[in-house]
């Protein structure tokens, strides 16, 4: 059957008909957020949901002069970059190891780690790093993310069981030693997954809000998200102004969404595999 | 927009362990003199990942345990061992009861609630139909930005008052009076609830998206040829393999529930009162606000034994379901 007759049978178009106005219900919330950036708090009161009248950006210029949404978006790329990096190196670093020696106490050491929920180890870390003079700074969130290696090692090593071992065993007959193993072949050979999992642990960590909630309190270290959640309070009257803001600080998960999706999908299904 | 043309290859291969620890241990290779120089430096290579175990686990985790059972305020040096007491408070304190109530109630709603959506959807997403790709991304999409983001927006949407954008959409259509969705009790939970399912349904469809396709289609040729009807396809072939997906699914909602705070912090804070107060929340607030460390650790050790034995039954009751249904 022809592509085309499969989807203009009844079945199909039926479907078609439920499916599609169910997922405008579903999306209509971003729908309301983007069409009330444009519109003056009373047009918002009046017509929630009818589009606006005119362009008027003045609610974005209005947030950009009004919030330091610059300062906050290199804060949560300094933050989310140097996390994804670090935990993709220990990550990888600790499965290289583990793959060449085959220990097992490892494996069941980070199953531990694994499962321990965050909330257990929360109250510690924070005395640990207010001890450390490293409360309110974004070098304490990248350390506290760093935890993240745990599942980063879980997927890269399981990975990593599927690659040849021929190409190692060569280059050592070459007189590699295990750092230019490492470096040279182990980490262009598990690419993949280092994009999967980075692009996954790149979600949580750019998303999160437990962290900086706890641990971040000054205004020019704080996180999108965390700024996002402080300005309520400022605009809990201006509902257009508190949107826009919203929708500035989506953007860019939007755009990674567009761009990554396909391997936000791959990671899903990767981490749920590893079980 | 295409959120999954197949099912992707590593997936399959990380099931499939082939010629596993041959890389450095292969006959060969355990001879001679730089074997155990090499050893040791590979040795090396774990050492970061051990110093964030016990940096941040290990430690962590040790002095939460002994924290539970002292009076420890954080900042006096004696500790006093005090016993069972921060566990006989966690269990009277109605603050903690709130939080542990309604952290329950989350997870157990939001998993029946969602698998319940989510299958039904991934079956529907598995067929052809025009728009198939539009209507992916879009249920999908609600997974991506930030929890905390979503909350707060939610949060303006249900806005109890006769402005909040559902308010005044309901007085419109329907000409029914404000509704105090976010100020009543019982509405606030549900209100929670019902945005925790709209945010995560897709993701979870997704996913079993994921494992559906990846069941051949000549299992359902076969059946139909046999003269199975297509509740009998669903029940005989799609929902048994399906139960892994499952398995990972509920795996994830539990666990995810009964770690929630973002969701019910920005869209009520907690109120009105305590209705929508979490575990999370009450440990934040003990430990960090209040610094009533043994207090909260008590709370997070409870807490902890509470995801754990929740994990295992989960584990043990798919292992039964999918024993049952094969």
């Amino acid at each position: 059957m022809s592509a085309a007759r499969t989807l203009t049978r009844p079945g199909a178009i039926a479907t078609s008909l439920i499916m599609i106005p169910l997922a405008c219900v579903i999306g209509l919330p971003f729908y309301y957020v983007v069409v009330n950036t444009f519109k003056t708090q009373a047009e918002t009161t009046m017509a929630p949901l009818a589009l606006p009248t005119t362009l008027n950006l003045d609610n974005y210029l209005t947030v950009f002069s009004e919030i330091p949404v610059a300062q906050s978006f290199v804060n949560t790329v300094y933050v989310t970059a140097a996390a994804i990096l670090l935990m993709l190196l220990i990550g990888s670093m600790a499965a290289f190891s583990v793959i060449m020696r085959a220990s097992r106490l490892v494996t069941v050491l980070l199953v531990i780690a694994f499962l321990v929920p965050g909330q257990v180890t929360l109250i510690p870390l924070y005395r640990m790093l207010s001890q450390a003079q490293l409360v309110d700074t974004l070098e304490g969130l990248v350390i506290l993310y760093s935890g993240g290696s745990v599942f980063c090692y879980f997927l890269i090593v399981g990975y990593m069981r599927t690659l040849p071992g021929e190409v190692i065993e060569a280059a050592r007959i070459d007189g590699a030693g295990p750092w230019q193993i490492y470096w040279r072949i182990a980490l262009p050979l598990i690419r993949p997954i280092l994009i999967t999992v980075g692009v996954f642990q790149t979600m949580w960590v750019w998303n999160d809000f437990l962290t900086p909630v706890v641990f971040i309190s000054s205004t020019e270290k704080q996180t999108l998200v965390l700024q996002t959640y402080k300005a309520v309070g400022e605009f809990t009257t201006d509902w257009p102004m508190f949107l826009t803001l919203s929708v500035v600080v989506l953007i860019p998960m939007v755009v990674f969404f567009i761009f990554m999706q396909r391997y936000i999908v791959r990671g899903l299904v990767a981490g749920s595999v590893k079980g | 927009m295409t959120l999954i043309d197949e099912r992707p290859t590593e997936t399959a291969a990380i099931t499939t362990r082939t010629r596993a620890a041959r890389w450095w241990t292969s006959p060969m290779s355990t001879n001679g003199p730089t074997f155990q120089a090499d050893r040791l430096k590979i040795g090396l290579f774990l050492v970061p990942m051990l110093v964030v175990f016990v940096a941040l686990f290990l430690i962590p985790l040790v002095q939460s345990i002994w924290w539970s059972f002292t009076d420890f305020n954080g900042y006096s040096t004696d500790a006093a061992f005090v016993g069972l007491r921060n566990y006989e408070n966690v269990f009277t304190d109605p603050s903690m009861l709130a939080g542990l109530g309604f952290t329950l109630m989350f997870t157990l709603a939001t998993t029946v609630l969602i698998t319940a959506l989510a299958i039904p959807l991934a079956v529907t997403l598995d067929r052809a139909f025009i728009g198939r790709n539009f209507v992916r991304a879009i249920y999908f999409f609600p997974a991506i930005p930030s929890v905390a983001i979503l909350g707060l927006v939610w949060g303006f949407i249900l806005n109890p008052l006769g402005s909040g954008a559902l308010n005044s959409l309901l007085q419109s259509v329907v000409g029914i009076g404000p509704v105090p969705w976010l100020s009543n009790s019982t509405l606030a939970q549900l209100s929670v609830i019902a945005v925790g399912v709209w945010t995560s349904t897709g993701w979870h469809a997704i996913l079993y998206l994921a494992y559906l396709q990846s069941i051949p289609d000549d299992y359902y040729e076969v059946a139909r040829i046999d003269g199975a009807s297509a509740f009998q396809r669903f029940r005989y072939i799609t929902l048994p393999l399906l139960m892994p997906a499952m398995t990972v699914s509920w795996l994830l909602l539990m666990t995810g529930g009964l770690k929630v705070y973002d969701l019910p912090i920005t869209l009520t804070r907690g109120g009105p009162g305590f209705s929508t107060f979490t575990i999370t929340q009450t440990i934040i607030q003990n430990g960090v606000s209040q610094a009533k460390y043994g207090q909260a650790s008590a709370l997070a050790v409870i807490f902890m034994l509470a995801v754990g034995a929740i994990v295992a039954a989960q584990l043990i009751v798919s292992r039964r379901l999918e024993g049952r249904l094969s």
